[in-house]
C-alpha cells in the first residue's frame, strides 16, 4: 500500500440543516411587496401582512405552480399571479375568487418565523418537527435602540461550495494570518449542545497595511458563537490606535442548493460616547467593508478548493474533526443525534510557535520591501526627467 | 440518514485518531467529574466532556444559577487546576505524535 495521502472528497448531504436560518433584516420585507428568497433548494415567498407580521411560505402555488414571489399582497394574503389563489401565512388557501369553494387539502409549506434583533429567522426541518424556541439566538440588549447604529446588511452569493466551508472557519486559526492578514495570538474553541464558539485575539500584519485585517494598529478581541448550523453572533472589541469600539457582527448563511449558499453579514456599532450619529455610521461602514473584504477573500478560496472529508492536521490547527462532529447533529434525524455530537468540548490552540514564525516572516517581508523601496528611489533619481510631450 | 459520507475507510480511522485517540481520563479534584484530556504541547489543551461530567461540575452549576446563566465560553477554573495538577504528577504525556 502506498504512503501517499489521498483526499477523501466524500459526498455532500442530501438534506439541508435543521435549525433557524436568517433571511435578512425585517425592514427589508415591510414594503407591502412579496419578496423572493432562494433557500433550501427552492424559493420562498416572504411578505408582511396588514399588521406588519412577516409570513414565509414555499414560493410556488400548489394549484398550478405559479410563482408567488411575483404575485401581489392582498390584505393579509399573498395572491398568485397565475389564477389569483390567495394564500395565508398559516399555509392555508383562504380564497379562490373564481371558485365556489376552496378545496380542503389546499395547504402549502409554511416556515415558522421569529423576528429577533431586527432580523427574520425561519425554522427549517426536513422531518417537519416543531420549531425549537429554546435554541433561538439570544436577544442583543440595546440593539435596535439609539445606543447602536442600525444594522448594515450585505449578501454574497457562493455558487459552488457547501456551506460547511464557512462553518469550518470557526476552528481555522492559521487562515487568519494568510487570508485575513492578522496574527491570531490567542485562539480557543468550545462546542456544547447547539452552540460552537470561537474566542480569538489578534493584531494586524504590518506588512499588509490596509488589506483585510492587516493594520498593525488594529487589535481585535473577538468572541463568536454559532447558535445552530447557520447563525453566528460575533462580539468584537476593536482597538484602533487606542480608540475602542464595540462591534456586533452577524455572520449567517442560507443554503440555496446541495452545493451552494448565500453568505450574509451585518453589523452594528455601539455609538461611542460624544460621537455624532453620522461618524458612528461611518465607523460602522468602515468595519462592514473590512469584514466584507475578509469574506470575499474566504469565498475566493472556497470556490477553488476541493471538498475534504479527511483534513490532514498539524499541531497548530484547531479541532476540525470535533467541529464537524458537532455540525453533523443538524444533518441527521433528531432521533439519530448521539451524545458525542453535543457533548461539551474545549480546545485551546498553542499559537506560540506559529506567531514566532509569522513574526519572522513579516520582518523579512518588511525588510525586503524597504530594500525595494530604496532601490526604486535610486532609480528614479538617476532617470532623467521625460521631456514634455506637447 | 447519512449526511457527510466519507468515501474511504481510512477517513473513519482519521476521525478516531483526531477525536478519541490519546485522551487521558482526568478527574476533577473538587467534584470528581471525569473528562478526557489531551495535550500536544504545554499551552495546548483538548478537553472532552461527557453529559455526566457536565452535570457533576459544581462550578458550572453555580454559573448556571447566575441571572445571565452560564456562558458557553466560560471554562471551569477548578478543572483547569486539576488538569495542571495531573500534568505535574506526570499523568498526562505532553507532546504530539506524528505531528499532531
Amino acid at each position: 500500500m502506498s504512503d501517499t495521502r489521498l483526499l477523501d472528497t466524500g459526498t455532500v448531504p442530501e438534506r439541508f440543516a435543521r435549525g433557524w436560518h436568517c433571511l435578512g433584516l425585517v425592514d427589508a420585507f415591510r414594503d407591502g411587496l412579496p419578496h423572493a428568497v432562494e433557500a433550501f433548494g427552492g424559493k420562498l415567498v416572504v411578505w408582511a401582512d396588514s399588521q406588519g407580521e412577516i409570513k414565509v411560505l414555499d414560493g410556488y402555488c400548489r394549484h398550478m405552480g405559479g410563482d408567488l414571489t411575483q404575485g401581489t399582497v392582498k390584505g393579509d394574503e399573498i395572491a398568485c399571479p397565475f389564477h389569483d389563489w390567495r394564500w395565508g401565512g398559516d399555509g392555508k388557501c383562504k380564497a379562490i375568487p373564481y371558485a365556489r369553494r376552496v378545496p380542503l387539502r389546499a395547504r402549502t409549506q409554511t416556515y415558522p418565523t421569529v423576528i429577533r434583533n431586527g432580523q427574520v429567522l425561519v425554522w427549517h426541518d426536513v422531518e417537519g418537527g416543531q420549531a425549537d424556541m429554546e435554541i433561538l439566538p439570544p436577544e442583543l440588549e440595546g440593539v435596535g435602540t439609539d445606543r447602536y447604529t442600525d444594522w448594515t446588511w450585505e449578501v454574497i452569493d457562493v455558487p459552488n461550495a457547501h456551506c460547511r466551508e464557512i462553518v469550518d472557519n470557526v476552528v481555522d486559526m492559521a487562515h487568519f494570518f494568510y487570508i485575513h492578514f492578522a496574527f491570531p495570538t490567542n485562539f480557543r474553541n468550545v462546542f456544547e449542545g447547539h452552540m460552537a464558539t470561537q474566542f480569538m485575539e489578534s493584531t494586524g500584519r504590518p506588512d499588509m497595511a490596509g488589506e483585510g485585517y492587516g493594520d498593525e494598529d488594529l487589535i481585535l478581541k473577538s468572541e463568536a458563537t454559532y447558535y445552530g448550523p447557520s447563525y453566528m453572533i460575533n462580539w468584537l472589541e476593536t482597538d484602533y490606535k487606542g480608540f475602542l469600539t464595540k462591534v456586533i457582527l452577524v455572520n449567517c448563511h442560507i443554503p440555496t442548493g446541495p452545493n451552494s449558499f448565500k453568505l450574509q453579514y451585518g453589523l452594528c456599532v455601539e455609538k461611542p460616547e460624544g460621537l455624532d450619529d453620522k461618524t458612528a455610521r461611518y465607523i460602522g461602514k468602515k468595519y462592514s467593508d473590512m469584514f466584507g473584504d475578509g469574506f470575499l477573500q474566504d469565498v475566493a478560496i472556497w470556490l477553488n478548493k476541493a471538498p475534504v472529508q479527511n483534513p490532514l492536521l498539524c499541531e497548530e490547527d484547531g479541532p476540525v474533526y470535533q467541529l464537524r462532529r458537532w455540525y453533523e447533529q443538524f444533518y441527521v434525524d433528531k432521533a439519530d443525534i448521539v451524545a458525542e455530537m453535543t457533548d461539551r468540548f474545549e480546545f485551546e490552540v498553542d499559537t506560540t510557535r506559529a506567531n514566532e514564525n509569522w513574526r519572522a516572516e513579516v520582518e523579512e517581508n518588511l525588510a525586503r520591501k524597504a530594500a525595494e523601496d530604496a532601490a526604486n528611489a535610486q532609480t528614479v533619481e538617476k532617470t532623467p526627467e521625460p521631456a514634455e510631450s506637447s | 440518514m447519512p449526511s457527510f459520507v466519507p468515501l474511504s475507510p481510512d477517513t473513519v480511522e482519521d476521525q478516531r485518531r483526531y477525536t478519541r485517540a490519546r485522551l487521558v481520563e482526568v478527574a476533577c479534584l473538587d467534584c470528581l467529574a471525569k473528562v478526557g484530556v489531551k495535550k500536544n504541547s504545554e499551552h495546548h489543551t483538548s478537553i472532552q466532556w461527557s453529559g455526566q461530567a457536565l452535570k457533576q461540575c459544581q462550578e458550572f452549576a453555580r454559573m448556571s444559577d447566575a441571572p445571565d446563566g452560564r456562558s458557553v465560553h466560560a471554562a471551569c477554573p477548578r478543572l483547569a487546576a486539576s488538569i495542571e495538577a495531573a500534568v505535574r504528577e506526570g499523568e498526562i504525556n505532553i507532546g504530539a505524535e506524528d505531528g499532531y
